[in-house]
């Protein structure tokens, strides 16, 4: 007997040794999640992992929430020491170079065989979380951008309804600015401005990614208009400097007179604009429906030591349950049909305003712009970027900043290529 | 007997002695291994040789534009501490209220730089800030100066809110040095004839050397690490026009996640900065921060 004990003593140690370390961890139960400022959920995260306990037994979450400027490089270093958390919640386009670079697991093959559960998603959003053909995301909430309009400043200036057009938008803006107002501001982060750019016909890069495709005469028109119109007044030159509070501000300042920021902007406007209710705020889309999408999904570490525990973890949070109750908690949309359906419905009738803007990010999400998937974004933006400011803010003309835009962004290209 | 003496000496060091290997020496050199490698967190390191120095020297206007930047930003160093003496000199002297007057000047030294950056964006606002409203109720100007969002204010605007956080601390090193100057010298000078500009300029301004030293050094060095001055002000913009070598480099790392390239732009800094510090101490007589031994 003593003799037997020692035998299945030794056989399950060689076993557990010989498990692939990989196995072992799925034994370890232990999970870790890490999300972008979003530490007001805890009451909801806490409830979630519960329930998800309650599924899985014996599992250990550790929850992590980091601000949006802190998140990146705290991921980076965990990555290198090899301590990666096992969920991560990224935003806009920081997913594709970890995606790019090996750092997250490919979720397609999760995906094709579970196809009930993909039809769970806005196919739009989800396909925005794609990179070289495979599926690296899946959607925690979603928006794009969007126009509000000062319906009493558009009065005064005996404008109605928004703008259809590029040169309506501008000819709007112009008829607004007088004294301390502006009539337009737009966010500029993620590319959020583009769609000014493409409902002109204009493409950032040839559609193999490879080239510069922006510097036309067409571009060359956009930009200089911009630029003419942030000189007279027209467009509030926070357009072009501000990051967040301050466009947001200046908008619930009651002082300009559009708005072209994503559906998060509203409740971030609302706070601080006590003028804003359903008669003095106007929501439409952009002239020509085209929007850029700002998302924040759930992907998983490649390093993780329980990927099958964590896809499970994944799709806890983002299904109907979870994703409904999010949505209802959060007022937001979540990329789950029935979750936004859910919590759009309850919207109506708490805030009508606020579900009027979320309504603009379930339609036409087939016109997305600036979500290319390239691994280097962030360096893209910024050979870009810094020259439309040149010519919006009137230091270099139209065609010169675009000329060594050009130039930056196709040194660039070469150099990743 | 010499290393028993010597052993608790390094016995109570030693502690010190690890972390300042640890967080400075080890990083540094590590620094300067990866500014010769093609690496970045997600991708094993590649030996590259000087491709980052080149690519710094010759193919990068951000970098010539940021050092360019840097090195204004620490000439208006001097603008600041002389601006410290003149309100040194006047708060030596015998005025009622003046202890008064020195807690109020120095008051905006102590205060958080990003407290002090946000006050400063909100009065710098082209529409709603206060320099703006005040300049208009007076007739200076017609129309509002868009101080952060124009290429030619922005990093005046920044140099304003630095000057104005130091001020208070430069104020009390100087105030310092006035107060430990005899005031026999003044009364023999006087006596002498000598008028209170050349008593300034021999008595004054010689004895306050070693002050006015420290205060420049203590200037530069502030201006080469105001990243967070200018990161809330600014951000580095509008296009490049406040990006200091030291917001570019964060940048560079931790937004575009290239750090072998940041480690070459920090090793160009770390350079600059020791030869920077070095012409300053040769300057003031090559023995600054030496500890005179009774």
């Amino acid at each position: 007997m003593h003799r037997r004990g020692l035998l299945k003593g030794a056989l399950s140690t060689v076993t557990a040794l010989a498990m692939p370390q990989v196995a072992r961890g799925q034994a370890s139960r232990k999970l870790s999640l890490l999300t972008w400022n979003i530490a007001d959920q805890e009451q909801l995260f806490k409830e979630e992992f519960a329930d998800f306990q309650k599924a899985y037994p014996g599992t250990e979450i550790e929850w992590l929430d980091k601000k949006g400027t802190e998140l990146a490089a705290f991921y980076q270093t965990q990555l290198v020491a090899g301590t990666a958390p096992d969920v991560v919640d990224l935003q806009g386009a920081i997913w594709v170079e970890y995606a790019a670079n090996g750092a997250l697991l490919d979720l397609t093959p999760y995906l094709q065989a579970e196809p009930e559960f993909v039809r769970l998603f806005n196919g739009d959003y989800l396909a925005s979380w794609r990179y070289d053909g495979k599926n690296y995301m899946l959607p925690f909430y979603i928006a794009k951008t969007l126009l509000y309009y000062n319906k009493g400043m558009f009065k005064e200036a005996g404008i109605f309804g928004p703008p259809q057009s590029f040169d309506e938008l501008l000819a709007f803006a112009q008829k607004m600015a007088l004294a301390e107002k502006t009539g337009f501001l737009t966010l500029n982060f993620d590319w959020l401005y583009w769609p000014l750019f493409k409902m002109n016909g204009v493409d950032l890069l040839t559609p193999d990614l490879k080239k510069a495709a922006f510097n036309t005469p067409q571009a060359i028109d956009v930009l200089a208009r911009l630029a003419a119109a942030t000189g007279s007044g027209a467009i509030n030159k926070i357009s072009w400097t501000g990051r967040w509070v301050e466009p947001n501000g200046a908008f619930a300042s009651n002082t300009v007179g559009m708005l072209h920021a994503h559906s998060s902007s509203y409740f971030f406007v609302k706070g601080q604009g006590p003028w804003i209710n359903a008669d003095t705020l106007g929501v439409a889309h952009a002239p020509g429906f085209w929007a850029t999408p700002t998302n924040h999904g759930f992907g998983i570490s490649k390093s993780s030591k329980n990927p099958d525990l964590a896809w499970a973890f994944v799709k806890h949070l983002t299904g109907n349950r979870w994703a409904t109750e999010f949505s209802r908690r959060r007022k937001l949309l979540t990329g789950n049909i029935a979750a936004d359906t859910d919590g759009l419905a309850l919207l109506r009738k708490d805030d009508p305003v606020a579900a009027q803007v979320l309504q603009t990010q379930l339609e036409h999400t087939d016109k997305f712009c600036g979500n290319w998937p390239l691994p280097f974004d962030a360096q893209l933006k910024d050979a870009f970027y810094p020259e439309i400011q040149n010519a919006a803010l009137g230091r270099k003309d139209a065609k010169s900043a675009l000329n060594d835009a050009e130039r930056a962004v196709n040194r660039l290209l070469s150099r990743r290529s | 007997m010499r290393i028993r003496s010597a052993l608790p000496i390094w016995c109570f060091l030693a502690p010190s002695l690890v972390i300042f290997l640890l967080y400075r020496v080890l990083p540094l050199a590590w620094n300067l291994v990866l500014s010769f490698q093609d690496w970045s967190p997600l991708k094993a390191a590649r030996w590259v040789g000087l491709s980052q120095y080149e690519e710094m020297l010759f193919d990068d206007e951000v970098f010539w534009q940021a050092l360019w930047n840097t090195v204004f930003f620490i000439a208006s160093a001097p603008i600041a501490v002389l601006l410290a003496l003149g309100l040194a000199l006047l708060v030596n002297a015998d005025i009622r209220g003046r202890n008064i007057y020195r807690t109020i000047i120095f008051i905006s030294y102590p205060l958080m730089t990003v407290a002090v950056a946000i006050i400063w964006r909100w009065m710098f606002e082209e529409r709603v800030g206060l320099i703006n409203y005040v300049a208009r109720s007076l007739d200076l100007v017609t129309q509002p100066i868009p101080f952060l969002n124009s290429f030619q204010w922005a990093l005046p605007s920044v140099i304003a809110a630095n000057t104005w956080q130091m001020l208070g601390f430069y104020m009390i090193i100087l105030l310092t040095g006035l107060q430990n100057i005899p005031e026999n010298l003044y009364e023999a000078a006087a006596i002498d004839g000598a008028s209170a500009r050349r008593r300034f300029w021999r008595i004054t301004v010689p004895l306050l050397k070693p002050s006015l030293f420290l205060c420049f050094v203590v200037g530069m060095l502030n201006s080469f690490t105001s990243f967070d001055l200018v990161y809330v002000m600014t951000g580095g913009g509008p296009g490049r026009a406040t990006e200091l070598l030291v917001t570019y480099i964060y940048k560079l790392g931790f937004v575009q996640t290239r750090f072998d390239y940041a480690a070459a732009v920090t090793v160009f800094y770390f350079a600059l900065l020791v030869a920077i510090t070095w012409s300053a101490n040769r300057l003031s007589g090559g023995n600054a921060g030496a500890v005179e031994r009774d």
